[in-house]
């Protein structure tokens, strides 16, 4: 059986949502304890409302929790019994397996730094993202690529961007079923010699991991193509990259909705492409896709977007079910091992 | 094999239709109720047994014919409701079962209950052939007509100062259950319970028999508690408008465990339902454990009750209650995971119950009619 804590006050939706999420995992995931950290009252208040199995979805009082906007820092010294505290808390004293948190990213990677050990060889954790791109990948057509790291950590020598390579790998053949995943360093050139010493180490060092699948450098406009199924990257140029594309695909929306309101013929336009639109959504709806890892840890931790709500949340602890019955982070460890032998 | 003499083959010869008639379900078997100078039962449990004892799906035709083929052996009890049945089979007590099932499933069902070791003293059955035969196919899916006498008659027959019953929430077994103790606790009138027949579409002379039984039962404040087997994993919240005495459960652990707070059961029987689950292979310990946890947030179970079971239980299995069960953790280890998930909800309360207000029956039924064609609408079915 494993154990799933999930953070039951973390995110723009919680406890509600994340609550709802959590029930409707436990009736669709037999084989899965649901540990839900937070308020216990409030929490014993939802539970009653929503079809769930009461057998599988257990209460771990927390008195306070870290707000969206907090200072992560600040927050955890601040509040010793803040729900994602104890729920990595938790976890590092065996009880639990795997984290799933919505809540305050910043506070989530604090916490389980805190409380958890890196696995062996790894010597930075990584926190991914997914990004939806043009070209599928895996046995599920999945249109997610990941990008690691973009902001566990600020900067990143070779041998890190070695390990994120490893990780960001293990975890795309396990949870987009894809055998043998593109990987790929984001630079400013395709050529090996281009970018920074750390990616000009890297490159060279990948190049000789017979276990990773490496194609070489790309450059940012390949993100969204999907060249890669795999990014590599520093957290700070990650982190940049990441926020650029959120910004990018806000702006695309805003600027349909100003046309929508404009002019009939381009509100015309809109309307005569909205099923392909509907369908473009539900391909690169994040909603399925539940959550984005922290890798490099000894446990799984599945980061769910802030906003996200019950769907989101009951995919993000499958995504963590998968990630344990997977073995991810045995996967990494042996993969790590073994680079570091030859 | 010995030669059978003229006159065995003649007495075969001549119960043939009986035999024949049960097979078909011809017959109602009415509870004899208790023999004469036999002492009155102290407590009766009654149970359904579809969703209820039987993990029997009803969603679609093939799962109906499904369960109609099936073997004794090919049937499944739901974790933990066999050794509850046992260990409710208590000097004093008495087991009616009322089931929704035809009467054509009577061998198998009996056969059934005998490989689990578990008694009856009633056993009553839908005869939906004789339904059919007179026409009356809106019997065939009433639940109200045909339980709630079946249950009135038996009190009638064996009248017992307590009782406790068994049901699910596949259908109207709540607001049945709720109807049949306030019945016999004199709170329903003859007037209000004939307003409850008319909307439960109950024929004029099943009603009038309901009637006429609700007149006749003994009077007393009988029901002492209500289980509703979470079969569909309904929502637990809606059931509280039934009051205290209606504990809607997720699995037998838990009916044990309020069993256990009521004085019916011993913490050393508690563990006995614990260890069927466990060897049934699909609960582990940390999901007992749980279980007790979820009573306790619903108000169900109290602290005390929770550590006093530990402790009891802790002095069972020291006296033996876990013998030969290497395969279970030291006793100890299991005793601490129970205690563990109660210190995990801190001081928090479970919700006050509201003032209990008297269920308004014909508004219930009207509730339970409206969500049966919804879920039929939907593609789904069910059957008590």
């Amino acid at each position: 059986m494993h154990r799933i804590v999930v953070d039951a006050m973390g995110g723009d939706h919680a406890p509600d949502e994340i609550v709802r999420g959590a029930a409707e995992a436990s009736l669709s995931l037999p084989g899965a304890e649901i540990i839900l950290v937070g308020d216990a009252k409030a929490l014993g208040r939802l539970l009653p409302s929503m079809r769930h199995d009461g057998a599988r979805v257990r209460v771990e009082n927390a008195a306070s929790y870290v707000d969206m906007d907090e200072k992560p820092g600040e927050a955890l010294a601040a509040k010793p019994d803040a729900s994602i505290l104890v729920a990595a808390k938790l976890v590092a004293a065996g009880e639990g397996d795997a984290l799933v948190s919505a809540g305050n990213t910043g506070a989530s990677v604090l916490a389980c730094a805190k409380q958890w050990k890196l696995l062996p060889g790894v010597k930075k954790a990584a926190l991914a993202a997914v990004y939806p791109t043009e070209l599928r990948r895996g046995e599920k057509d999945d249109p997610f690529s990941l990008i690691l790291d973009v902001g566990a950590t600020v900067e990143a020598t070779a041998e890190d961007l070695v390990g994120f390579a490893v990780m960001g790998s293990a975890y795309a053949k396990l949870v987009s079923s894809n055998k043998r995943p593109r990987v790929a360093l984001l630079s400013n050139g395709t050529e090996p010699n281009k970018g920074p010493a750390s990616i000009v180490g890297a490159h060279q060092s990948l190049l000789a991991a017979a276990d990773i699948n490496f194609i070489g450098n790309i450059e940012g406009l390949d993100i969204p193509r999907g060249v890669a199924d795999v990014v590599v990257t520093a957290g700070f140029t990650g982190n940049v990259v990441l926020k650029m594309l959120e910004g990018v695909s806000e702006t695309v929306v805003r600027l349909a909705r100003y046309a929508h309101k404009e002019r009939l013929a381009w509100r015309l336009g809109l309307i005569a492409l909205s099923s392909a639109i509907d369908q473009l959504k539900s391909i690169t709806d994040w909603q399925q896709y539940g959550g984005a890892p922290l890798l490099g840890f000894a446990h799984p931790f599945i980061k769910a977007h802030g906003r996200s709500n019950a769907r989101a949340v009951t995919n993000a602890i499958k995504v963590a079910h998968k990630a344990l019955s997977g073995d991810l982070c045995g996967a990494i460890a042996k993969t790590m091992n073994e680079l570091g032998a030859t | 094999m010995a030669r059978r003499s003229l006159f065995e083959r003649v007495a075969r010869l001549s119960t043939l239709p009986v035999r024949v008639g049960e097979r078909i379900g011809l017959f109602d078997h009415v509870p004899p109720g208790l023999p004469d100078g036999a002492p009155p039962p102290k407590h009766t449990f009654r149970w359904d047994l579809d969703k209820t004892y039987l993990r029997t799906e009803f969603d679609s035709f093939a799962d109906l014919a499904k369960s109609a083929f099936e073997t004794a052996a090919d049937k499944s009890a739901f974790p933990g409701s066999p050794a509850l049945l046992r260990s409710l089979r208590q000097d004093g007590h008495r087991i009616c079962i009322v089931s929704g099932s035809p009467t054509q499933m009577r061998q198998v069902l009996t056969a059934k209950l005998a490989l689990d070791g578990v008694e009856f003293d009633e056993f009553v059955l839908k005869n939906n052939l004789k339904n059919i035969l007179r026409g009356r196919f809106r019997s065939m899916r009433a639940q109200i007509p045909y339980k709630l006498p079946a249950m009135l008659r038996s009190r009638i027959g064996a009248t017992a100062p307590a009782e406790t019953l068994f049901g699910d929430d596949a259908e109207a077994d709540a607001i049945i259950y709720c109807l049949y103790a306030d019945i016999c606790a004199g709170r329903v009138s003859l007037q209000d319970l004939e307003r409850v027949l008319e909307a439960s579409r109950a024929y004029d002379d099943d009603a009038a028999i309901v009637l006429d039984f609700a007149r006749r039962v003994p009077k007393g404040d009988a029901v002492r508690r209500m289980f509703i087997h979470l079969d569909r994993k309904s929502p637990s919240l809606p059931f509280r408008r039934f009051g205290r005495r209606l504990v809607p459960v997720f699995n037998y652990f838990q009916a044990a465990l309020v069993l256990y707070a009521d004085g019916v059961l011993t913490a050393r029987q508690v563990i006995f339902v614990a260890l069927e689950m466990l060897d049934s292979k699909q609960y582990e310990l940390g999901h007992l454990a749980t279980s007790l946890q979820d009573m306790m947030r619903r108000g169900r179970m109290t602290r005390e009750d929770a550590l006093r079971l530990v402790a009891d239980a802790t002095e069972a299995a020291a006296s033996g209650a876990l013998a030969e069960r290497s395969d279970l953790p030291p006793f100890e280890t299991m005793a601490e995971a129970f205690r563990a998930r109660v210190r995990s909800l801190g001081n928090a309360e479970p919700p006050a119950w509201d003032p209990e207000e008297p269920l308004d029956y014909v508004r219930l039924v009207d509730e339970e009619h409206e969500h049966r064609r919804t879920r039929r609408k939907a593609g789904l079915s069910g059957a008590g």
